[in-house]
């Protein structure tokens, strides 16, 4: 077996045995349902008007009920859900070995420190990828459930694009919590950096430089912002590619050369 | 040898942790790092080990530089460094093979015979969260032993562990390095552990190692006095030193350390009863281990 293979086997063990993907795969399914509860509502008008405020956020939000509206929401929570789940996951993987002290044991192996730190990321993009397909498949099920009309094979295939290209946007921007993770030595440092880039994706998109700010870039995509505003560019997925680099060599780097001291 | 560290240093800010540690160690040796808490053993064990990069000096194991990248030696090592660690929601035996996997092992005859070789094998199919801290210690022992190493670097190999579990382990670490030749560095500050067990022990203190030489050597170092006890010590000294002995006073008794005394307690008797203050407790005692090792360090 090659050491390659030892360490992604050891990182799905780990992955395994927690109730973290249990979590995230519950969380997914609430968002799931959730845009099915808001295709549901906009499916009736009367309906909608008498659930009040929530009505009125399912006209914002989705507009029409059908399947490209459905396939845009489903692509929306993976943006907005994504950063901060997928940023957990992240954060957890690497995290966990200093917060639960098991890092030194991972630091003077056969095994190089680089290829502990690439199976980490790997198995984080599978289970993100695996949270965004489970995200779609059930937005299959919940769709045909409620009869959403306008479904087309282009349609879903579109949809599952748009979805996947966000999932990968997503998981590029939370590398850096990775190194936040592993250059703070826990959980903390990395959730503390997860909060600011949340809010600074907000804060930013609000004043109209989202498709340059690489955290915003993501649900940007989805046309979260609505219809006529400024879709990220060449620049926009130029800077969120750079991120995804510059944290997973960061944080290879760090583990490779940073004294553990802790 | 094993261990070739030179002029080691680390500095962290205005702190000194390691200063200018020399160390060498020969193969089936067991060396013995002694010190206080934060005289800079950890750190020491971490430089060793590539985990951290000395500010000044150099490392060799097996006569290969130490640190990121050098994974053939570190297929050499066995360590457990400060407190035991493990992924509490994996059992013993996947802890165990998580690390048997990124070694490169033959997995399931490594994780047994180690289980077996540490006693664990009741709690082999239990998840690590639920383990005493003992049997913790141990499976960090597992860990360490788990590739049949040649060198082990462990930190307070014996934390947690009751007397019936200590003395397992050093049986067991007398074992490797009799038996098998596996050269062992491990830091403690458990005095009597490390007379039993090393064959050399080094002190530090601050950083300094103040002290190296066989453990024979450190207990040989252990002076014997004469220890007085009487109902008037002022009366008592003040007769002696007439007399001209050198008498220090503590804890109530007086105490004589030159070796006129030390070899005729009967003519200090007869001097104390003459001047009227008789002895009521006379005896001759021989500093322990601990009294050495706290001299060696106050000196430093």
């Amino acid at each position: 077996m090659s050491t390659a293979t030892a360490a992604m086997w050891t990182e799905l063990l780990k992955a395994r045995r927690s109730r973290l993907p249990w979590v995230t795969a519950a969380a997914f399914t609430i968002a799931a349902g959730f845009g099915g509860l808001i295709m549901f509502i906009l499916q009736d008008v009367r309906r909608a008007r008498a659930l009040g405020l929530l009505g009125t956020k399912a006209a914002l939000t989705g507009g029409t009920a059908d399947w490209p509206a459905y396939f845009a929401l489903l692509a929306q929570i993976t943006a907005v859900g994504g950063a901060v789940l997928f940023g957990v996951i992240v954060i957890w993987t690497f995290g966990r070995e200093f917060s639960q002290g098991t890092a030194k044991d991972l630091l003077a192996l056969p095994t190089p420190r680089t290829t502990i730190v690439a199976a980490k990321f790997a198995v984080t993009t599978g289970w993100s990828l695996a949270l965004a397909i489970q995200t779609y498949l059930l937005g299959l099920v919940i769709g045909a459930a409620l009869g959403l009309p306008g479904w087309s094979a282009a349609v879903a295939a579109t949809g599952l694009g748009k979805l996947l290209l966000t999932a990968a946007l997503t998981i590029a921007v939370v590398t850096p919590f990775a190194f936040a993770a592993s250059a703070g030595r826990g959980y903390l440092a990395g959730i503390g950096a997860l909060f600011l880039a949340v809010f600074l994706a907000q804060v930013i998109a609000l004043l109209g430089y989202g498709p340059y700010f690489p955290w915003s870039v993501p649900a940007l995509v989805t046309d979260i912002a609505g219809p006529g505003r400024q879709p990220p560019g060449p620049l926009g997925y130029g800077l969120v590619a750079i991120v995804g680099i510059a944290g997973t060599l960061g944080t290879a780097l760090w583990w490779k050369h940073a004294d553990q001291d802790r | 040898m094993t261990i070739d560290a030179v002029g080691l240093t680390k500095q962290y800010r205005d702190v000194l942790a390691v200063d200018d540690l020399t160390l060498h160690t020969t193969p089936g040796e067991i060396y013995a790092l002694l010190g206080l808490n934060g005289a800079g053993k950890t750190t020491t064990i971490r430089m060793l080990l590539g985990l951290i990069r000395p500010t000044r000096g150099q490392v060799t194991l097996f006569g290969e530089p130490v640190g990121p990248g050098r994974n053939t030696v570190w297929a050499r090592i066995g360590y457990l460094v400060e407190t035991p660690s493990a992924y509490p929601e994996l059992t013993v035996s996947e802890n165990l093979q998580v690390l048997a996997r990124l070694r490169g092992l033959r997995e399931e005859k490594a994780v047994s015979d180690v289980i077996a070789r540490l006693g664990l094998q009741p709690h082999a199919h239990r998840r690590a969260q639920t383990l005493s801290l003992g049997n913790k210690q141990r499976l960090a022992l597992a860990k360490a032993l788990l590739h049949q190493p040649d060198l082990l670097l462990l930190d307070e190999p014996a934390n947690g562990l009751d007397p019936a579990g200590v003395a397992e382990i050093r049986t067991l670490l007398h074992e490797l390095a009799h038996q098998d030749g596996v050269t062992i560095l491990l830091s403690s500050h458990i005095l009597t552990e490390v007379a039993r067990l090393a064959t050399r022990i080094g002190v530090l203190d601050r950083g300094r190692l103040v002290w190296e030489g066989a453990t024979a050597d450190l207990v040989a170092q252990a002076r014997p006095r004469l220890r007085v006890t009487v109902h008037d010590p002022g009366h008592a000294t003040a007769a002696l030193r007439a007399a001209g002995h050198t008498v220090s006073t503590e804890d109530g008794g007086l105490t004589l350390t030159e070796d006129h005394a030390i070899h005729h307690p009967d003519e200090i008797a007869t001097r104390l009863v003459t001047a009227g203050c008789p002895p009521t407790r006379l005896a001759v005692e021989q500093d322990d281990l601990e009294t050495c090792f706290l001299r060696l360090v106050s000196h430093a």
